[in-house]
């Protein structure tokens, strides 16, 4: 039984009409053949060009096989990972908060990271052997550690997850200051800040199998908990007091909600910087043309997500080969993009 | 008798001619903004706002004039215990203007610029972006400080130095020609031939694996150097340990054997700033060229 | 339909009351909204709740649901203490419908669906009894031609009857109904106090009730009447009536009459005439 028709008999069916569930297919079938051509046309782009790459395909040697098979490939693949996991957090911090316009970023998790990688550069210059251990722990998981740490600081600074106004309201406060302390350090050593613009803009270049296992490995670890979890989703869009009247336990959703946001957010950070747009406009997008439950929109959220972040990617390589465009900048152009159409479409319809 | 006083009053007179036209021609210098400024005299008082710059002023034996300089300059030593009025972009204007400096110089930053303008501090652009800049920045602080005699041996000895350098590499290197990629940043950012970092790898014989349409600083795509296959790569001592972990780089020849430069931060400070120890600087990046080119 | 008042000869049907609360004090911050107010609410009746704006209707109603804590006062719910009932098992057996039903991208079988939430759970898959609850409570609403509708496509009162839907395939034994009417057009008012009459004496439901319409809330069997804070009176409706308990806690008179066996609110046809006078 397809996900569309899981929880529904063939009399509920009747009752809900064909309509709904006939849409939802297609759509991620057309998603996921998008993400097969991208996946294609990333073996083809790079620094050589479009001939000599496909007769590489046709004519393996050493080097093609490094070049496509250890540096295209992952990377068409890590990206696309890394845009599920922010279309994922993108989606339920959307239904968490109930705003279309949340991004997974809101919490204060994009400072928290950007701290983490700024002690980690600074470490390894500074001659404090107190703090050489920071610098070895590397800027991967030094964004990771960053992230988690200015989630849970939100979370501690709004007393627990009672309130989700108070939430958002912490996690603004933590991502200003942890933002200005992230400034001050960075003044003390100026050669860090091309590196921490290079973590700011995203960078998807050096994306390999193993990071693309370790995203797949999270994909799937906060999927799974994600899809179990939607029916409280979908009782949250009636409003929380109906919902806890339902019989939710309403901290007990925000908490588990809460860690699977800041697992992908931060595994994703660590990964590849600071990439915009991608958790806000996955979701957003998939509601503006599909209208689903919550639990279609786990699923098409990351695929939307992944798709986008490939075609960022795709782009951020071609646009000035062989030189590289930042790809957070490339979604920041497509982002902006798709909501001035919003806006347009919007006042047009006024 | 007679003919000493005549040669006496000459004496005088030259001597008061040369006073007279002293300060009749002041010092009168265009800087990079294609500005005139007018010294009536050579400036007594000098702010420094780049390490290349402060750095130059010592060279020509005017350390003693510099009243500030900016934090990033560290050389000579003697510099260290001076005010530091901040960097380009964040410059201290209340510092600098309380020092009351006869001069402050400096790179173009617009804002910085017209501020000083405005509060009628004297400020003098020069530009310190190539290798052909060093010369023409002696001569200019030396028409300025008013010895272009010793401007002009400095410029000698930095050039004499520089293709010294050059020589003795091209023919410890013989004939090998390195295919080098010298990396600014992790992004990674590559230094191309335009930049200075590629004008001095040029004159040591080395060949860039970045081509000069891409520009100075490009950001490169991986794969273009991995594709290219360097035998030298220079990167920074935190990254030079893990190059092999970038996906595909333990392909890369200089990788597997290990053709790695890193220089540390003094030794940096050489080669980036385009002032008189560039011949240091070369030097450093000829002496480990010699050593690991294949 | 019974007439309103003959409830009193009848012998109640169980003897645990449905909810009750004793002494129940709610504030927000310094403001006293509820002030020891001690009520019993018998099942297989309905209760309707009136008052002026402000009195605290809808506070009485998030409080008997669990939602607001009081601070002091007790609840029970079939004789246990409400904070006693694990969350699912109370959620089994009270049903609390909010004033506004948000507009949102749910179907309006979804919503009805996920009144059963407290039943099906989780991970659990909707069964056949489960289905027809759903079914049952769509047609007695009327909203089964919406079932793949969204919410944000229908109108105010379309969106009430699907809320309301929700409400009763949760088959509850206690519902808690804030203005269950107030978007309907007069046809459908009738016919929801028509599913709360039967709700409560078929199935033996304890239906309690915040309608402003007092000629809706005169249908009901018993009436709360909440002055500010407080009650002024609990009883029939005929009770409610002899004791002039409306007057009490609106402050002004309040004429009902007496037709065919109902009651009616009685407009104030003189302000009327004089509205219209001033229009000209």
């Amino acid at each position: 039984m397809s996900i569309a028709h899981a929880s529904l008999s063939g009399e509920a069916l009747a009752l809900l009409g064909r309509e709904q569930a006939s849409r939802f297919l297609p759509w991620l079938t057309v998603c996921l053949g998008i993400t097969l051509l991208l996946t294609g046309a990333s073996l083809v782009v790079g620094t050589s060009d479009v001939h000599t790459s496909i007769t590489w395909l046709m004519s393996p040697d050493a080097m093609s096989d490094t070049v496509l098979w250890h540096i295209r490939l992952p990377r068409a693949v890590g990206a696309w990972l890394a845009g599920a996991l922010l279309g994922l957090g993108g989606a339920i911090a959307q239904s968490l908060f109930r705003n279309p316009l949340a991004d997974p970023y809101l919490l204060g998790s994009a400072s928290g990271a950007a701290l983490g990688v700024t002690v980690s550069l600074l470490a390894v210059d500074a001659s404090l052997s107190g703090f050489a251990w920071v610098g070895g722990v590397g800027v991967t998981a030094a964004a990771f550690i960053g992230a988690c740490g200015a989630i849970a600081l939100t979370v501690a600074l709004s007393r627990g997850v009672l309130e989700t106004a108070s939430l958002l309201l912490a996690g603004i406060v933590v991502a200003f200051v942890l933002s200005a302390v992230t400034s001050l350090l960075l003044l003390r050593s100026p050669d860090t800040w091309r590196t921490m613009q290079t973590f700011l803009l995203g960078n998807t270049g050096f994306l390999d199998w193993r990071g693309a296992a370790l995203l797949g490995a999270v994909l799937l670890c906060c999927f799974v908990p994600a899809i179990a979890l939607s029916r409280g989703l979908d009782a949250l869009m009636l409003g929380e007091d109906t919902a806890a009247s339902l019989g939710l336990s309403l901290p007990g959703l925000r908490l588990m909600l809460l860690v699977l946001l800041s697992l992908a957010t931060a595994t994703t950070v660590g990964q590849v910087g600071l990439v915009g747009f991608v958790g806000l406009v996955a979701p957003h997008l998939v509601r503006q043309t599909l209208h689903v439950s919550q639990r279609q929109l786990l699923v098409a959220a990351p695929v939307c997500g992944g798709a986008l972040l490939q075609a960022a990617d795709l782009i951020s390589r071609w646009a000035i080969q062989p030189a590289e465009l930042p790809v957070g900048v490339v979604t920041a152009c497509l982002g902006g993009c798709y909501l001035v159409l919003l806006l347009w479409r919007r006042t047009r319809n006024a | 008798m007679k003919g000493f006083t005549s040669r006496a009053t000459a004496v005088a007179l030259a001597v008061l001619a040369h006073v007279a036209l002293a300060a009749a021609n002041p010092i009168v210098l265009h800087d990079a903004l294609q500005r005139e400024v007018r010294f009536a005299r050579p400036p007594e008082r000098i702010i420094t706002l780049l390490p290349s710059l402060t750095e130059m002023v010592c060279a020509l034996d005017a350390c003693g004039r510099l009243v500030a300089t900016d934090r990033f300059s560290n050389f000579p030593a003697s510099v260290r215990t001076l005010p530091k009025a901040g960097g380009l972009d964040d410059a201290q204007i209340e510092l600098i203007v309380s020092l009351k400096p006869d001069v402050v110089l400096l790179s173009h930053v617009a804002r910085l610029t017209d501020r000083l303008q405005e509060l009628g501090v004297v400020n003098f652009v020069i530009e310190t972006e190539t290798y052909a800049d060093i010369g023409r920045a002696a001569d200019t602080i030396g028409a300025m400080l008013g010895s272009p005699q010793r401007a002009a041996a400095l410029r000698r000895a930095m050039l004499s130095a520089v293709d010294e350098v050059a020589r003795q590499s091209q023919r410890a290197l013989g004939a090998r020609s390195p295919l080098v990629y010298y990396e600014v940043d992790a992004a990674p950012y590559a230094a191309g031939p335009q930049s200075f970092i590629g004008t001095l790898l040029a004159r040591l014989g080395a060949r860039n694996i970045v081509t000069a349409e891409l520009g100075a600083f490009p950001a490169l795509n991986p794969e273009y150097v991995v594709l290219h296959d360097p035998d030298v790569i220079f990167a920074s001592p935190a990254d030079a340990g893990n190059l092999g972990r970038r996906p595909g780089w333990d392909r890369i020849r200089a990788v597997r054997e290990h053709r790695v430069c890193a220089f540390s931060a003094d030794v940096r400070d050489t080669i980036v700033r385009p002032g008189p120890r560039v011949a240091e600087g070369m030097q450093a990046i000829a002496d480990c060229l010699d050593r690991v080119a294949p | 339909m019974p007439e309103a008042g003959r409830t009193l000869d009848q012998p109640l049907p169980f003897a645990t009351p449905g909810i009750s609360c004793r002494d129940l004090s709610v504030a927000f911050g310094s403001r006293r909204v509820l002030d020891r107010v001690s009520l019993e609410l018998a099942p297989g009746r309905w209760t309707a709740i009136v008052g002026p704006n402000g009195c605290g209707k809808s506070t009485l109603l998030r409080t008997m649901a669990g939602l607001v804590v009081p601070q002091a006062g007790s609840l029970e719910l079939h004789g246990r203490p409400l904070q006693a009932w694990p969350r699912r098992e109370r959620a089994r057996r009270l049903a609390w419908l909010a004033q506004n039903t948000l507009a949102s991208d749910l179907s309006a079988y979804e919503c009805v669906a996920l009144g059963r939430f407290a039943h099906i759970g989780w991970l659990g898959q909707a069964g056949p009894a489960d289905v027809a609850a759903i079914r049952r409570a769509m047609a007695a609403t009327g909203s089964l031609p919406w079932g793949g509708r969204r919410l944000s496509s229908l109108s105010g009162g379309e969106r009430q009857r699907v809320s309301l839907a929700r409400v009763l395939a949760a088959e509850a034994s206690v519902l808690l109904l804030d203005e269950p009417t107030t978007h309907l057009d007069p046809p459908h008012q009738e016919d929801i106090a028509r599913i709360l009459r039967r709700q409560a004496w078929e199935c033996g439901t304890t239906v309690l009730s915040a309608i402003h319409d007092l000629s809706l809330a005169l249908m009901a069997d018993r009436l709360i009447v909440l002055g500010v804070g407080a009650v002024v009176g609990h009883g029939t409706v005929r009770e409610a009536l002899a004791q002039n308990w409306l007057s009490v806690a609106f402050g002004t008179p309040v004429s009902i009459i007496s037709h065919d066996g109902a009651f009616l609110w009685r407009p104030r046809l003189e302000a009327q005439a004089e509205i219209r006078r001033q229009s000209g």
